[in-house]
Parts: C-alpha cells; sequence; structure tokens
C-alpha cells in the first residue's frame, strides 16, 4: 500500500536532489558538443558547466541559486491503491523541505498580483497529473527558473505547414538570443488546444537527450531543427558558439485547423529528477 | 583566446585592454545585487534623493543573486550565481555614466543602449556562468560591506571580496563591442539561410 508519508517524503527528496545534480543525459550532452565544437571559448565555458555540476555534486550543494518555482509531474497508477489525497502528501512534501533544506533555499515564489516573495502561494507547488493504468505512482520533478522560464512562448496558427512551424520555432530561439543559459533543451508542442500544445511542449523537455521521437516525421524535425539552431551561433552561455541546443524535443496532438504551437526552454542544468512509487511501498530512483 | 588577470579596481586603461571575448579572473572588491528595488534605490541615489550605502563610482556592479544569512560576526554569503542582466535594460545606461562604472556583468548581456554608455565611459560587461553556483561562490573570500539592511537578503547592495572570480568572458568591450549585440544581428541576418537549409532538409527526409 502507498503511503502519504511515502509520497510526501519523496516529492522533498525529490527537490532536494533535483537541485544539486545535472542529469546524467544532460552531462553526456555538454561532453559531447565539446568535442566538436569549434569555438575556444565556447569549450572552455562548456568545461566550467561540466566542472560546476562535479562540484556541486561532490559538495552536495546547488547547481544554480536560482532554486526556482517547484513542478511536480505525477503519473498516477490507478491500480496503486492509494486512496489519500495526493496533491495534500506533495504539498506537505514541498513546505517540509523548505523549513529544513540546507543551504536554505531563495524565496522564488511570486504572488503575481503582489510581486510579494515567499516559499508557498496559491497552487504551490506546480503539479500536474496522468492517469495511467498501473499499480505504481511515478513523480517527476523539475525547478523551473527565470533564465530559461521567460522565454517560452505559444502562438495560435491556421492550418500551418512544418515550415511555419520550424520558423516560428527559430523566432523564439532569436528572441530568447544569449539569454536563457544555453545550451538549451528545446520543447515543442503542436496541436490540440491552446493549454495541451504547452504541456506537449514542457513534457518533451523531461525527455531524455539521446532519445529517438518514435514518429518518423517528428524525429527527423528534430534534427534538423538541432542543425538550424546550433547553426545561429549564440553558443554556451550566448557568447558565441556551435552548441546552442542539446536536443530539440517534439510531440504533436490531433486537434482543430486552428493549431497552437508552443516552444519552451530547459537551461543546460536540465534540472530533472523522477523516482517511482510501487505498491508494495518501494521507492525506485527512477533517474 | 586571451585570459587577463585582474586586480580591482581598475583604470580606464586597463578596461581599455579588454575586448570583446577575452576571459578575466578577477580578485578584489566587488559590488553584487539581483533586486529591483536595489535599482530603483540606486537611481533614486542618483538623482540624489537618497544616500548610497558605500560608493560604487569608479567600481563594479554585477547582478549576481546571492543567498546570505545574518550572523554574529556579520553577513555570511552562503551561495551565488548570475541573474539575466537584461531585466535590468533600463537602468543600467544611467548608473554607468553616473557612476562611472569600471565593470558591470551577469548573464545574457545587456542592450545597445548600456553598450553605449559603457564605450563612452570606459566600462565592460562581463558574462558569469549561469549555474556556476559552486564556482563563483567559492571565489567568496569575506563580505565588506552591505547595504539597506531593510531588504530582504538577496536585494541588498553587498560588496564582496574575492580572489580569482572567474574565468569570466568579456561580452562587451569599451571600444563598442558587443557579443551579444553582434551574434543576434548574425543569427537575425543568417535566418533566411537556416530557413533554406530547414527546407533542403524537408525535401531530403
Amino acid at each position: 500500500m502507498i503511503t502519504h508519508e511515502a509520497i510526501r517524503d519523496l516529492t522533498a527528496a525529490l527537490y532536494d536532489w533535483s537541485l544539486r545534480a545535472v542529469p546524467e543525459d544532460a552531462l553526456a550532452g555538454i561532453r559531447a558538443a565539446r568535442e566538436t565544437e569549434t569555438s575556444e571559448v565556447a569549450r572552455s565555458t562548456l568545461t566550467m558547466m561540466l566542472n560546476s555540476a562535479e562540484r556541486a555534486a561532490s559538495n552536495k550543494g546547488y547547481v544554480c541559486s536560482d532554486n526556482g518555482v517547484p513542478v511536480y509531474f505525477v503519473k498516477y497508477g490507478t491500480r496503486c491503491g492509494f486512496t489519500g489525497d495526493v496533491k495534500a502528501a506533495i504539498r506537505e512534501g514541498f513546505d517540509a523541505l523548505v523549513q529544513r533544506i540546507d543551504p536554505p533555499l531563495l524565496k522564488h515564489v511570486t504572488n503575481p498580483l503582489t510581486n510579494e516573495r515567499s516559499y508557498h502561494g496559491k497552487d504551490m507547488p506546480l503539479i500536474s497529473f496522468d492517469v495511467v493504468d498501473s499499480d505504481t505512482i511515478d513523480i517527476i520533478c523539475q525547478p523551473k527558473a527565470l533564465g530559461s522560464g521567460r522565454w517560452a512562448a505559444l502562438e495560435i496558427f491556421t492550418f500551418p505547414s512544418l515550415e511555419e512551424i520550424e520558423e516560428y520555432v527559430m523566432r523564439c530561439v532569436l528572441a530568447a538570443g544569449s539569454q536563457h543559459c544555453p545550451p538549451v533543451v528545446i520543447g515543442v508542442g503542436i496541436g490540440g488546444t491552446f493549454d495541451q500544445a504547452a504541456k506537449l511542449a514542457k513534457n518533451s523537455t523531461l525527455r531524455h537527450i539521446g532519445s529517438t521521437n518514435p514518429e518518423p516525421v517528428l524525429a527527423a524535425m528534430e534534427e534538423r531543427l538541432t542543425r538550424a539552431v546550433n547553426a545561429t551561433g549564440f553558443g554556451p552561455m550566448g557568447t558565441g558558439g556551435d552548441t546552442t541546443a542539446l536536443a530539440v524535443h517534439i510531440d504533436y496532438s490531433a486537434g482543430h485547423g486552428f493549431t497552437p504551437v508552443a516552444v519552451c526552454f530547459n537551461c543546460w542544468i536540465n534540472r530533472r529528477t523522477q523516482a517511482r512509487i510501487h505498491a508494495d511501498g518501494r521507492v525506485e530512483r527512477v533517474e | 583566446m586571451r585570459t587577463h588577470h585582474l586586480q580591482l579596481p581598475l583604470t580606464k586603461a586597463d578596461v581599455a585592454e579588454l575586448r570583446a571575448g577575452d576571459l578575466v579572473t578577477l580578485s578584489g572588491e566587488i559590488a553584487i545585487t539581483a533586486g529591483l528595488p536595489t535599482h530603483q534605490r540606486i537611481r533614486e541615489a542618483i538623482a540624489g534623493e537618497r544616500d548610497l550605502p558605500f560608493p560604487l563610482a569608479g567600481g563594479t556592479l554585477f547582478h549576481l543573486g546571492s543567498y546570505s544569512e545574518d550572523t554574529p560576526e556579520g553577513l555570511r554569503v552562503r551561495y551565488m550565481n548570475p541573474t539575466t542582466s537584461t531585466r535590468f535594460n533600463a537602468y543600467m545606461p544611467d548608473f554607468i555614466r553616473a557612476l562611472d562604472l569600471r565593470l558591470v556583468g551577469g548573464k545574457g548581456g545587456l542592450d545597445d543602449a548600456s553598450a553605449k554608455a559603457m564605450q563612452e565611459t570606459g566600462c565592460a560587461y562581463l558574462s558569469f556562468l549561469g549555474g556556476g553556483c559552486q564556482l563563483l561562490s567559492a571565489a567568496i573570500e569575506s563580505v565588506s560591506a552591505v547595504g539597506w539592511d531593510d531588504l530582504v537578503a538577496h536585494y541588498r547592495l553587498v560588496k564582496l571580496r574575492v580572489r580569482s572570480l572567474g574565468p569570466l568572458t568579456v561580452g562587451i568591450d569599451s571600444h563598442g563591442d558587443s557579443l551579444y549585440s553582434k551574434l543576434r544581428g548574425d543569427a537575425e541576418a543568417r535566418l533566411p539561410e537556416l530557413m533554406a537549409m530547414l527546407a533542403r532538409d524537408r525535401a531530403g527526409s
């Protein structure tokens, strides 16, 4: 039986873990980029990124001081046997962590009506749910900070061609320019409705770097957009080079002819941790 | 790639040596803040409506956010990291001129109005590694001064003594060269070419 305490404790641990380590696939992407990067300054910046990640892991310190706002993705298995209030357990886990985490977090949670900053607020932490047919609960934590979060965009097109969609992605990349802590992972959502496209884009940033899109049209689009984004020349930290994106990940949903296209970015740290609670209460770190 | 190991404070002649794309490390005293309220107060100080807690003239003003704690020995900075400088585009040209700053910095650059002010006064912009919390914080030797204690800690104006902070990349130099402006201009100019490249790839896939 999955307990309230198990979800609460895992929620706290996931946020803590995500602040102190860079996921392996992002590190591998940066290492690979360093091999082919032609700019000396860019190679030096990529090396600093790897050093920063390594030092954060060995010091158990934060990689970035912008702890961001906590965002959780929950895959809730209908056969998991949990009967309590999942949202309350997650909220409690986050609140408990804020009280005890060391070093303490900066107050980034902002009331948009007053600009007052704290750790708490309406709908915080942000949680989205997916109901799946399993006997586990999977939770992913992806703290979202201003540096890359600021540059997300969405536009609604009418029966767009692939060319129009790709041009829009490129325009979003140009608008972000040097400011979103590149090399970034770019998430693109096409279709569905306004909210669905945004969700697709966001979920796409969770996909592992190096994975291939099962939809051949999108797999090809991801490859050519990655090439085009890297040909812009913004480079690591936007001071020039060949490595502006580690990956472009795209997903789509069927919708009406009005087609929203959403684009969002993850900075090079690519914060993401995931764990699974099994029906017997066992907790497994998935990555 | 040239690397300069600089001891602060700098003269205009020192800054003139720096070229966009060079790397630098800094030792000495730096002023940091990541707060909009702090920038509003600095603007009021320049207008003569309040005093600066310590002089900034001829020095640095970096957009570095920090987590600090009040201890019996004074403020302790636990960690710091850059924030997006373009948030402060509206303030920086006036600050650069009025305070005669030698170095400004953070991440992501500043706009052309700031670059112009920097060229007039002899100032350079330094790019800090976003996500460089551990490397950057390790350079902190001590807290020299803290201004505006009534603000929450990370909005205060803090003067730090640092050793070998960096390497940092010169993003904008005092000769009017801005990597940010150049890279954006180049990318915009290349967009038709990049769209043609995408079209070729699409046709071939």
